[in-house]
């Protein structure tokens, strides 16, 4: 374990995990509301193929993502009208929005395949030569920077404001939310909102600061290890700063390992970060938390509205 | 969205058909071929070369009609694309990338009338062959480059899928710059995918982390880790599609394109004829399905030299797999007096000495 492996590790965590962090909390707003989004995976494929279409548009990686942001919350209230209004049944739709989300991302995303776009400024840390191994380690684009107090302020909505008290009660019941004078569809509608927005960064980071390109399908899957990575954050946003960030630093860690000479094959390698996310759900599960699920997760509010 | 594609096209064929009929009869095309793309086209990479040969091929040909579909993924669904195509009238289907073989293969089974080149594999029928650049000794070239160029001697490769073709690709590399530089080692990472861009990113830097100053790659686009190369001050060697230089304008130093128009205007002509033989093609640098792309403009004149024989050497029928050749174990994998011709090719799950990294 050389201190460049250490390294690249580490950044590599936090650039991967950035991303993954904001998907995870936005999917953790949603549940904590009840509403399973299985199509996070789409939201994410619209927020960076909006995002990277903004910025080659405007050349301003800024506005790519708050269009993606915008654009996220956009498609997270369709299924949010379908879930919500509709009662249609939520792992369905969720599925539908993932496909949905892919084609429409590519639609949006196809005339600009290939396009070189100026992406998300890495901060620059006065005395320090951003190609030493220091500043790589210290020096980031905003949106990582933003990563840790948005996590913070979600803590605080969920737990500690009314919103986030009532939020929660649509979760474990809706129907005595409803009895106790709240309005649950509103209160889902209005977390879909911040869900969809936080999946749209998300996905921006991937295409406007991670990899400065837009390809059909790039997330590669980051939206289903983020709803995983819910359960493993006991639906609690400090705990998925963790989660991400463990992730994060499976996926590079293996990378490293290779380039640093293993003597594992690559491909049980490639497989590490997924064989991780399934060891601590099984562990997670064999310690009995299950109970920690917001009781209505799921399920659909079928009372007077 | 390839299923819209598809759903799109069968309508329009049906459209076409009952409404186009007696007019279509009379401006009827020489020929029509499909083509599927694993990725997108506008990837300074692989798939951008298979489209300017096909496009080269069309201009060759007056009146040919070229149906394409793009990102198809390596899975049935490509069986579905191309089933559209060959309602369509579609009578030579290029199949560009290397998991659509079995796709491709199972068509040319139910539609003996339709011939299919495959490009990468193995598979052998009477409608079906196979096309490749020879690219395992032309990388050889390349690492004569690097060799020169390296100051860390290290030198970094990603790989996208370890099959044996790529593999082989590293191995000719790291023995070419071995052939200038005795010091040249080459860390190998390999993302699992074709084309996995936020992996791609974590390759590259990781190895760069690890001391390569020369970066190159066999994934299908060589665009991201180009960029993030250049981003980090290092050279970088561009494969697939010579279009990749403009990225790199300070570290770039040469690069391996692929040059598909011939082979494919013969392969269309010999449809229309009716002479199709199905073979497995594999030409290298020299012999017209590969090129070697400009140098950098801070490659000296006698690296150039240097690079520009070898790639000669390798045109002239050198190859650099002949024995004795000692893997990274210390195995001999080719004795002294043998030689690995072109169908071995895929046959590589050993790094050569001098390589770091575990092939399987």
């Amino acid at each position: 374990m050389n201190s460049a492996l250490l390294a690249g590790v580490v950044t590599g965590a936090i650039m991967s995990g950035t991303s993954l962090l904001y998907a995870t909390l936005g999917e953790l707003v949603g549940e904590r509301a009840g509403i399973v989004n299985l199509g996070i995976e789409g939201i994410m494929l619209v927020g960076a193929a909006s995002g990277f279409a903004a910025t080659a548009v405007t050349g301003s990686p800024s506005i790519g993502v708050v269009t993606a942001m915008l654009a996220g919350a956009a498609v997270n209230q369709i299924f949010a009208y379908l879930v919500v209004t509709r009662r249609a049944n939520q792992l369905a739709t969720g599925l539908s929005l993932m496909f949905f989300g892919f084609g429409l991302s590519a639609l949006i995303g196809g005339p600009f395949v290939g396009a070189l776009i100026t992406g998300l400024p890495r901060l620059a840390i006065p005395g320090l030569d951003p190609q030493s191994a220091a500043a790589r380690l210290l020096s980031y684009d905003a949106l990582v920077y933003l990563a840790l107090p948005t996590a913070l302020v979600t803590w605080w909505l969920v737990f500690r404001t009314r919103w986030g008290l009532h939020l929660r009660a649509v979760g474990e019941s809706p129907a005595a939310a409803y009895a106790a004078g709240l309005q649950p569809g509103r209160l889902q509608y209005q977390a879909l909102i911040f869900a969809g927005a936080l999946g749209g960064i998300a996905g921006a980071h991937m295409s406007v600061a991670l990899t400065l390109t837009w390809a059909e399908g790039m997330t590669g899957g980051r939206g289903f290890i983020a709803i995983a990575l819910v359960i493993f954050a006991k639906w609690n946003p400090l705990w998925a700063v963790a989660g991400a960030f463990l992730f994060g630093a499976a996926e590079g860690l293996q990378l490293q390992l290779q380039a640093a000479g293993s003597d594992i094959s690559p491909f049980v390698m490639n497989m590490t970060p997924y064989l991780l996310t399934l060891a601590v759900l099984v562990v997670w599960g064999l310690r009995g938390r299950a109970a920690t699920a917001p009781a209505a997760l799921g399920r659909t509010f079928t009372g007077v509205e | 969205m390839t299923r819209m594609r598809t759903m799109a096209a069968l309508c329009g064929a049906l459209f076409a058909l009952l409404v186009g009929g007696p007019v279509a009869a009379q401006d009827k095309p020489s020929l029509i071929v499909g083509a599927i793309y694993v990725g997108s086209l506008n990837d300074y990479g692989y798939n951008r070369a298979m489209k300017d040969g096909l496009e080269e091929m069309k201009k060759n040909i007056p009146g040919l009609n070229l149906l394409e579909a793009e990102n198809v993924s390596e899975t049935a669904e490509s069986e579905r694309v191309m089933e559209g195509m060959i309602q369509q009238g579609a009578k030579l289907i290029f199949a560009t990338s290397f998991g659509h073989q079995q796709f491709a293969f199972n068509l040319a089974k139910s539609h003996p009338d339709v011939t299919f080149e495959h490009a990468g594999g193995w598979m052998q029928a009477a409608n079906f062959g196979n096309y490749f650049g020879a690219t395992q000794a032309a990388w050889y070239p390349m690492g004569v480059a690097a060799g020169k160029m390296t100051k860390s001697n290290t030198l970094g490769f990603v790989v996208g899928v370890p099959i044996g073709y790529a593999i082989g690709n590293v191995n000719a590399f790291e023995m070419g710059a071995r052939s200038v530089n005795s010091a040249a080692q080459t860390r190998v990472v390999v993302t699992g995918g074709w084309s996995d861009k936020a992996k791609e990113v974590a390759a590259a830097n990781a190895l760069i982390d690890q001391g390569a100053d020369v970066v190159t790659m066999h994934v299908d686009s060589p665009a991201t880790i180009i960029q993030v190369a250049e981003s980090r001050n290092v050279h970088s060697i561009g494969f697939q599609s010579v279009e990749a230089r403009q990225l790199a304008p300070k570290g770039w130093i040469t690069g391996l394109g692929f040059t598909w128009g011939p082979f494919m205007t013969e392969t269309a002509k010999s449809v229309m004829a009716g002479s199709f033989k199905p073979a497995m093609v594999r030409q290298g640098v020299g012999q017209g399905m590969m090129a070697v792309a400009p140098f950098g403009s801070t490659v000296p004149a006698d690296v150039q030299a240097l690079v520009t024989d070898a790639a000669n050497k390798v045109g002239g029928g050198f190859n650099p797999f002949t024995g004795p050749v000692t893997d990274n174990t210390g195995a001999v994998r080719i004795a002294a007096g043998e030689f690995w011709g072109g169908d071995k090719m895929g046959n590589f799950d050993w790094y050569v000495d001098g390589v770091i990294g575990k092939a399987k």
